[in-house]
């Protein structure tokens, strides 16, 4: 609000864009502008601000799971699968063998799909509306493998809860997992048709040098399209992640181009992990002894642990510290979109094109939701 | 001696911190106030901490402190030491990292100004980031009850906002 009082720039012009606006997510951004051309960029969030961290406060273990779904929409399993890990490390407990495979499994599917619409997002943003369509439609029997497990499509409801997961992964979804598999191959053969809509309205758009991107605190696809090779599940494998084969991609031009063909291969990835661990996942417990019957006064050992994750868009982390009460007495969710939104997308925003902002702002491949918390 | 330990013997010797290692990849500090943005400047510039991962503030009322917590992460060692210090909750500063971490700092550092009150000297704009409006205490302190605030001011109470859309005068 302050800068709008600021005395204009010559013929320099203020324009807000959302946070109702559909071409923007829940968000909003205030553009300095000059004609065409962006001089300034002030990211202003909050719209989708609840407090989850407050939230959780108050609350037992067992209902923070639930909670921890909603800190984003599109990730939901892998907020669940943060969460869990933080509990359990704090308490000492180790899940079974099988759960661990069942959690990797949930969390690539999870990545697949958000990656799925990242690719959908980001093709509506350029105007390649039927991109859009395609995405949404193949997601779908993702989502159709969540609720075969879960019981929600999009919100788990703590499916992956402190101590393993909730249920077993059941037989159907466990030979539906190939089919489905088959089809995100398909999706990804689509998404690399020769297409020159794409690379003429990606390329060379939203540069992100590597030197910027570390100062800024770029993680995840977008640093690696900038060209750090770097990956949570390879650094520090939390889960099962050692046990599997796969690659880091990394490109070296920064821009939105290289983002995109990152998000791809990265989907690729995660179908080679998929495979490899339902070859390898053996039979057991789905939960630890611990917690197989709920228990609502289950006490936090004292202590503090920072846990981090590799999720679809980049390093995710939960800061729990308790005080020996049955709830944590504070939690901090680090969210990747926080950095991608404010520092990094200001950042370039600043000089560009008013016609280059969905294209940027959804090549950053981010979640308004998990920024506001 | 592993990697870890090599961290804390780095700061111990030069910064006169306190450390320990929780486990692999994962590294303790406690420093004074005073010595934060050196001990920062150090991890950021010598010792290959260059991603700041996160900041965070506990808020011990019962202590009359606030614990700030510096979660940073080196590429090279895989290592995430998290640099802790405590202040008095009363006269909450502490220098900003901003001229260390650019916009990252700045960010983390408007979040944790607004939600906790917490004033970084340095900062550049400490302006409110998610609420709007708003002109209560910081409302993620330990003595602000929500519950409490909502019952006192949205229960039994006309919303003059409301009137937009129910009529009245």
């Amino acid at each position: 609000m302050g800068d709008a009082a600021e005395k204009p720039l010559g013929d320099s012009y203020e324009l807000f864009l959302g946070p109702a606006f559909p071409g923007l997510g829940n968000f909003a951004v205030k553009l300095r502008m000059d004609g065409e051309r962006i001089l300034s960029a002030k990211a202003d969030p909050g719209y989708l601000h609840r407090g989850f961290e407050k939230l959780m406060e108050y609350r037992l273990p067992i209902q923070n799971a639930v909670l921890s779904d909603r800190i984003c929409i599109l990730e939901a399993l892998a907020w669940n699968l943060i969460h869990a890990e933080a509990v359990e490390e704090l308490m000492g407990v180790e899940p079974p063998e099988r759960a661990k495979y069942i959690r990797v499994i949930m969390a690539e599917l999870s990545r697949i799909q958000s990656h799925i619409i990242w690719y959908g997002v980001l093709s509506v943003g350029i105007g390649f509306d039927t991109g859009f369509k395609l995405a949404f439609g193949y997601r779908d029997y993702i989502l159709d493998l969540f609720e075969m497990t879960t019981g929600g499509r999009v919100y788990p409801a703590g499916y992956i809860c402190p101590g393993g997961v909730r249920q077993d992964l059941p037989s159907g979804v466990v030979k539906r997992i190939p089919e489905v598999l088959r089809k995100m191959e398909e999706m990804v053969d689509l998404e690399e048709v020769d297409n020159p809509i794409i690379p003429s309205r990606l390329e060379d758009v939203g540069v992100l040098s590597l030197e910027d991107a570390i100062r800024l605190g770029a993680t995840g696809p977008v640093l690696r399209a900038s060209g750090m090779k770097t990956d949570v599940r390879k650094e520090e494998p939390y889960e099962v992640y050692d046990r599997f084969e796969f690659e880091v991609p990394v490109r070296q031009e920064g821009d939105g181009y290289a983002r995109y063909l990152v998000g791809i291969e990265e989907i690729k990835q995660s179908i080679r992990i998929v495979k490899q661990a339902l070859r390898e996942m053996p039979e057991g417990d789905f939960i630890a002894r611990e917690f197989r019957k709920p228990k609502l006064n289950v006490r936090l050992p004292e202590g503090e642990v920072y846990v981090r994750n590799e999720i679809g868009r980049g390093e995710a982390g939960l800061y729990l510290v308790s005080n020996g009460g049955t709830s944590p007495y504070r939690v901090k969710i680090r969210g990747p979109s926080f950095l991608h939104m404010i520092p990094v997308l200001e950042h370039l925003l600043k000089g560009a094109q008013i016609a280059d902002v969905p294209a940027i702002y959804w090549s950053l491949n981010i979640c308004p939701a998990d920024l506001d918390r | 001696m592993n990697a870890e330990e090599r961290v804390i013997g780095a700061f111990t010797s030069r910064f006169g911190a306190t450390g320990q290692v929780q486990r692999r990849g994962r590294v303790w500090l406690t420093v004074e106030k005073d010595r934060l943005l050196d001990v920062c400047r150090f991890a950021k510039e010598e010792m290959g901490f260059v991603h700041l991962s996160s900041l965070s503030v506990t808020d011990w009322v019962e202590d009359g402190e606030y614990e700030l917590t510096y979660h940073l992460w080196s590429y090279e060692e895989k290592i995430l030491l998290t640099v802790k210090t405590r202040i008095e909750r009363d006269k909450p500063e502490i220098p900003s990292l901003v001229s260390l971490w650019g916009e990252n700092a700045q960010a983390h550092e408007r979040e944790m100004h607004e939600m906790f009150g917490v004033d970084y000297i340095g900062n550049p704009d400490l302006s409110p980031l998610f609420l709007e409006e708003w002109d209560g205490p910081p409302p993620f302190r330990k003595d602000f009850d929500w519950r409490e605030y909502v019952r006192s001011e949205y229960y039994d109470v006309e919303n003059p906002r409301e009137r937009v859309y129910f009529g009245g005068d």
